[in-house]
């Protein structure tokens, strides 16, 4: 059985927007109780929910009109000692780290001490979680990263990063979503679209899901590419 | 559909807006619409339009159209001079272009956006559920010079409709905003707090994603890392240089920098309104 996480404490924002915050850390547990959070006011509020946003620590809930928050204390209760929900999609991804996409390899070489197959290795050994979402359209922050592969972001970002770019820095790695300036350390590059907006689901993530990479070479990566996959 | 202007000058900035683009937030779409909703759905009730239809939303003035067909036009927000074929006509009042009319927006003089909106709407894809202009996100259509601004078929009105008067918004240079404590409110020292609930603040310019001002810098107990958490239309969040940037219409769904309050909702149409080194104060109000 679970261990059962206390009610959130609850905060107005403004008056349609209503902020549920956990322990203040970037943590597992922190986000598995704001993914069962997310699920729990999705479900209860349903008539009176616009929409939420969640963040490492947080649930901020954008609402109709103003709820009454102390009967879903109690339902918060009920619900984690009926259910044990919580399956998170996986997403496999393909990351090509060739050194043509892989744009600031020798900084994280140097920063970390390890080789090129190292840090490859530690990028594609774990799974990752969608922890946050945002900065833009569909940037996955994707934690935890082994602390091997901590790396400052560049003092100064680069003016553009292109779409589909890997990154890593600080103890997060995550992928940028459209072409866009950037401070992250580029590693690798992935063959998939992040962001379409034409697409059947015009988002590749969702926040909560797990990912875990893999490398394929250029020539796949090109392959898959012009596939669409 | 059918054309309705061609942009024959282009202004400072401009964007078709509807009411937003909502249910995208958790994946990193900023909400958009229009910065002064006031101005806006004012326009769709005199034009007795649904709420949601299209308007094209501009900075300070600048723009000038052709008319490509006949049409019903309303213009609110900022007060400007608006010309058609160089005689000024009223603005939150219903008027006609005919084919080949020129339509110029001149320099405002109070306020700082103007909406233009045409019987029944703008025409434009929508994306994500919304035809809102998101540069950031290449949702929606960017209207420069040489845009066509795209119209629905119409019955015409047949009678003018606009607002009285007494009733039509003004925008002073100096505002008072209701606002909200911010979850980060009490990691801002006492001095920095009592400075931002009684000081004026000055407003030195922004866009749709955030405005910038100016007063106390303002500081933090002790230096710290926030973690990043929503955002929102209205958040006043507070960077290093101490300088608080109010979040806008575009803003981002996602901030790292301490938030120490958040705008009423119901003011936001001033904030928005704003010009440059107008005053903007703050008042305290409970959630």
């Amino acid at each position: 059985m679970q261990p059962i996480i206390d009610f959130p404490h609850s905060m107005w924002i403004s008056q349609h927007t209503v902020r549920f915050a956990f322990n203040d850390e970037i943590s597992h547990t922190n986000f598995c109780a704001v993914q069962a959070f997310s699920q729990f006011l999705k479900k209860q509020l349903r008539h009176h929910l616009v929409e939420s946003v969640a963040s490492y620590h947080t649930v901020t809930a954008y609402v109709k009109q103003k709820i009454d928050i102390v009967p879903l204390r109690t339902q918060w209760l009920e619900m984690q000692a009926s259910t044990n929900e919580g399956t998170n999609r996986l997403l496999k991804i393909p990351v090509c780290y060739d050194e043509e996409f892989a744009l600031d390899i020798q900084r994280v070489m140097d920063f970390t001490g390890l080789s090129f197959e190292d840090i490859k290795t530690v990028h594609m050994s774990k799974s990752y979680y969608v922890y946050l979402i945002g900065f833009l359209p569909g940037f996955p922050y994707l934690g935890e990263l082994d602390s091997k592969l901590f790396v400052p972001r560049l003092k100064k970002p680069r003016v553009a990063v292109s779409a589909s770019s890997v990154g890593v820095g600080g103890g997060q790695t995550g992928i940028y979503p459209v072409d866009s300036p950037g401070g992250w350390n580029i590693i690798g590059k992935t063959p998939l679209d992040l962001f379409d907006v034409n697409g059947k689901e015009p988002f590749l993530f969702a926040l909560g899901d797990e990912v875990q990479f893999y490398e394929v070479t250029k020539q796949q990566f090109w392959e898959m590419k012009s596939k669409g996959v | 559909m059918k054309p309705l202007l061609l942009v024959t000058k282009q202004g400072v900035y401009g964007s078709l807006q509807d009411q937003g683009r909502y249910g995208y937030r958790s994946f990193g779409i900023p909400l958009s619409g229009p910065m002064d909703k006031v101005s806006f759905q004012a326009a769709q009730q005199i034009l007795q339009n649904h709420p949601d239809q299209t308007s094209f939303e501009m900075f300070v003035g600048g723009f000038e159209f052709e008319a490509l067909s006949d049409g019903m036009y309303v213009l609110t927000g900022g007060h400007c001079t608006c010309l058609v074929n160089n005689d000024p006509i009223e603005m939150w009042k219903t008027f006609r272009l005919t084919k080949g009319d020129q339509l110029a927006i001149k320099s405002v003089h109070q306020g700082s956006i103007v909406y233009l909106t045409p019987l029944g709407g703008f025409y434009t894809k929508k994306e994500l559920g919304s035809s809102s202009c998101l540069p950031l996100g290449n949702l929606g259509t960017s209207i420069t010079k040489g845009s066509i601004l795209y119209g629905q078929i119409t019955s015409p009105l047949t009678y003018n409709r606009g607002l009285y008067a007494p009733y039509r918004p003004t925008f002073l240079s100096t505002i008072s905003v209701r606002i909200f404590k911010g979850p980060h409110f009490h990691l801002f020292t006492e001095e920095s707090q009592r400075q931002f609930l009684h000081n004026p603040f000055q407003f030195i310019g922004g866009n749709r994603m955030g405005y910038y001002i100016k007063g106390p810098v303002l500081q933090l107990h002790e230096m710290q890392d926030i973690l990043s958490e929503a955002t929102q239309f209205g958040t006043i969040q507070v960077p290093q240089s101490g300088d608080p940037i109010i979040l806008m219409a575009d803003a981002q769904t996602v901030g790292g920098y301490p938030i120490i309050a958040t705008v009423h909702e119901g003011d936001l149409h001033k904030v928005a309104q704003m010009r440059t080194f107008n005053t903007i104060q703050f008042a305290l109000e409970e959630a």
